[in-house]
């Protein structure tokens, strides 16, 4: 009895933690987007699909709905792109690279919080050292967090930043188990640096950028403190990505039930993405050379 | 074991279990506040002084950071049960949690604490939300306008300058502007939110009508008063538009002897001197149309969650920190305005007001001063208000459009939290 039983307890107290810290909150989310409560009163009225009309019908979800989409289109090839360049040329075993490995990858165990107050010193419009910069060239002040259309390509600048050095990593394992010999025998073959880039390392390499895809675009989805630390959503709405939305509607506003349906509608969205790039370029994805 | 031995091991047993009596009688009261620097040290001096007047109760104050912040973690304590049992809340952002239960009424406290002949009239009132008192004020203040005699000396600008009116203001932050911008140096701080309501009282309006509570973000001269503050930003370029995306880079380009003008809460009072020492020069707000300034500033609450022993122990901390011993020692250290009629003539008080020129500048627009409106949709009205001002000030909205939709929005939004 207790033999069988042996493999359910030992994994009961992971079941458990996933239960209470996942399906809890998510099933929480579900029941409090389909009512009104404002964290204070101690009723929570029954509303049915009020607050998801209220937000389909809003300009403020729209807005953020474009944002967080054009942020993500932009920000997550850039990143890809960058990241299997640098990984390229860092996958040699050489100290340099070793070195380099680190200095890239230490923004993305530095905190979030930290780098976000210090960008948004390095753009201020009147102490910033870029304009600074730019004032010894003779430009002007440029107005990079005030200005909506530059303040979204400073938190693109700024995500890619600190998210580089994760997605190097990554590539270089995945470089790292591409078999040298396909390299020789394109190498005897006569092919060119160029050539052998784009037709032997970028088909090898398509499970890692599958995976890295998959994660840096629900990454993009859920961008939220470089956002709320350097611009609050602004100016003007120009920042609003979804995530700050939510955060501004549910624990500024305090329309949890809003806040609720935004966090369902969020789920259910990168859901469907998922299952898009599955579809669309999962099927393009060889997992052997 | 010898005698002396017995009898030290026995002393300090007797002291040890004393030490652990008296730390069990304490009463602890947790107070959430919004301090920090000169004014947090100030307030931490306040508690020290009340722990060693009342060393049964034990004040543990946190700062919690900005008012904003201390309603926004407030609000998601109270269901978690995590709440302090004191806080310190905003003067028109405590209806909702007093409309909500979570504010315990003091009127009975209140009423019999000889305290309450000791406060100004506009003391008491702010803290009463339908006829019964939710908090007691701490804090008070009305916005200011401060202004660098450096920098207008600089910008050729002699003797006292016209800044009573919008035009006058305007036409000397053009100056200094004009004269200083190669050096950096811009005219006026873009108005923070507590500045923006002094602005529109001044244009002799209101966001809320303070009486009958009816929403005037819509009415012609809040449309005119916005309008003159948004092109100090977007048209007149006199003010930077850093300070519209962060308030707080508009005070602390001031304090940097960077910005010519800056209007603010008399609670900066202490760190503008700190910062400019004799250039700085206090004045009242404009009157553009009317004199008229709101008060702001805030007071300290009781949690509905906390046990009535508890609750008694905050209150004696609250009677505390509004007695003319704590309200003399925040006035000096902070330039708030003083609470309490018996503040003025102690030494600490009286010196500051002889030794510190514009500290008083607060005191005498009291004359004019008003409590503002206070319903629950205040703090969504002033949660939103940030974005429709960047909005403004950035150039991005027509200010009309911008405060009729503001308007639109709040009224529907007061009606849905049925206030």
């Amino acid at each position: 009895m207790f033999r069988a039983l042996t493999p359910y307890l030992l994994v009961a107290p992971l079941i458990i933690f996933i239960e209470v810290f996942t399906y809890v909150p998510i099933l929480s989310s579900l029941n409090l987007s389909v009512r009104h409560w404002d964290f204070l009163s101690p009723t929570m009225p029954f509303v049915g699909l009020e607050n998801y009309e209220t937000l389909l019908s809003s300009r403020d979800f729209w807005n953020s709905l474009k944002v967080t989409t054009i942020f993500a289109v932009l920000s997550v090839p850039l990143r890809l792109a960058l990241a299997l360049a640098v990984a390229s040329y860092l996958v040699r075993e050489t100290l340099p690279s070793r070195l380099l490995r680190a200095a890239f990858f230490l923004p993305s165990v530095t905190s979030a919080v930290s780098i976000a107050v210090v960008f948004s010193w390095v753009f201020s419009t009147d102490y910033g050292m870029v304009n600074a910069a730019l004032a010894t060239l003779g430009f002007g002040k440029v107005p990079w967090l005030q200005d909506p259309s530059l303040a979204l390509w400073v938190l693109i600048f700024v995500n890619t930043w600190k998210q580089l050095g994760y997605d190097v990593v990554i590539y270089i394992a995945g470089l790292q188990a591409v078999p040298q010999e396909l390299y020789d025998a394109a190498a005897v073959d006569g092919g060119r640096k160029l050539h052998v880039f784009r037709r032997v390392t970028v088909p090898l390499v398509m499970p890692t950028t599958y995976f890295l895809l998959v994660i840096s675009v629900i990454e993009a989805f859920q961008v939220f403190t470089i956002v709320n630390i350097m611009t609050k959503g602004g100016p003007a709405g120009a920042t609003d990505m979804l995530v700050n939305l939510l955060y501004r509607v549910g624990f500024t506003l305090f329309d949890i039930g809003q806040g609720s349906a935004l966090a369902v509608l969020l789920f259910v969205f990168l859901i469907v993405l998922s299952l898009i790039k599955s579809r669309v370029i999962g099927r393009k994805v060889h997992y052997e050379a | 074991m010898s005698f002396k031995l017995q009898n030290a091991v026995l002393a300090g047993a007797v002291a040890l279990f004393s030490m652990v009596g008296s730390a069990e009688a304490a009463t602890t009261v947790k107070f959430w506040h919004s301090f920090n620097k000169a004014s947090g040290e100030a307030l931490n001096k306040i508690i020290a002084d009340f722990k060693t007047a009342n060393p049964g109760i034990d004040v543990q104050a946190e700062f919690i950071g900005d008012y904003n912040d201390i309603v926004a973690k407030l609000q998601a304590a109270i269901p978690a049960n995590r709440a302090p049992d004191a806080v310190i809340l905003e003067v028109t952002r405590y209806g909702l949690f007093a409309e909500r239960g979570a504010l315990i009424d003091l009127t009975p406290y209140f009423d019999t604490d000889p305290l309450k002949a000791d406060l100004y009239d506009y003391a008491r009132e702010v803290g009463v939300y339908k006829g019964k008192n939710y908090i007691v004020p701490f804090n008070s203040s009305t916005p200011v306008l401060y202004y660098n005699k450096d920098i207008m000396a600089r910008a050729g600008i002699t003797g006292e300058p016209a800044l009573k009116t919008f035009a006058d203001i305007l036409a000397t932050s053009k100056t200094i502007t004009e004269k200083l911008g190669k050096d950096g140096i811009t005219g006026i701080a873009a108005p923070g939110q507590f500045a923006r309501w002094g602005v529109v009282m001044a244009n002799d309006s209101e966001l809320i009508d303070r009486k009958t509570n009816n929403i005037l973000l819509d009415s012609p001269n809040t449309i005119e008063a916005y309008q003159w503050m948004a092109s100090l930003v977007s048209k007149e370029k006199v003010a930077s538009p850093d300070g519209v995306t962060e308030e707080d880079n508009g005070r602390d380009a001031f304090l940097a002897g960077k910005v010519g003008i800056m209007m603010n809460s008399t609670g900066n009072y202490t760190g503008s001197k700190k910062a400019l020492g004799d250039k700085l020069e206090v004045r009242p707000m404009p009157c553009n149309k009317v004199c008229s300034v709101p008060i702001g500033g805030a007071g300290i609450g009781i949690l509905a969650s906390s046990s009535k022993e508890v609750q008694d122990a905050a209150y004696k901390f609250v009677s505390y920190a509004a007695s003319p011993e704590a309200n003399a020692t925040w006035f000096a250290a902070t330039g708030y305005l003083p609470i309490n009629k018996k503040s003025a003539a102690l030494p600490v008080a009286a010196k500051a007001l002889a030794t510190q020129p514009g500290i008083d500048t607060a005191i005498k627009s009291l004359d004019y001063a008003y409590g503002r409106a206070r319903p629950p949709v205040v703090t969504w009205m002033r949660t939103t208000e940030y974005k429709m001002w960047e909005a403004m000030a950035l150039g991005q909205r027509p200010v009309d459009e911008t405060m009729k939709d503001f308007a639109a929005q709040t009224r529907a939004e007061a009606k849905r939290a049925g206030n």
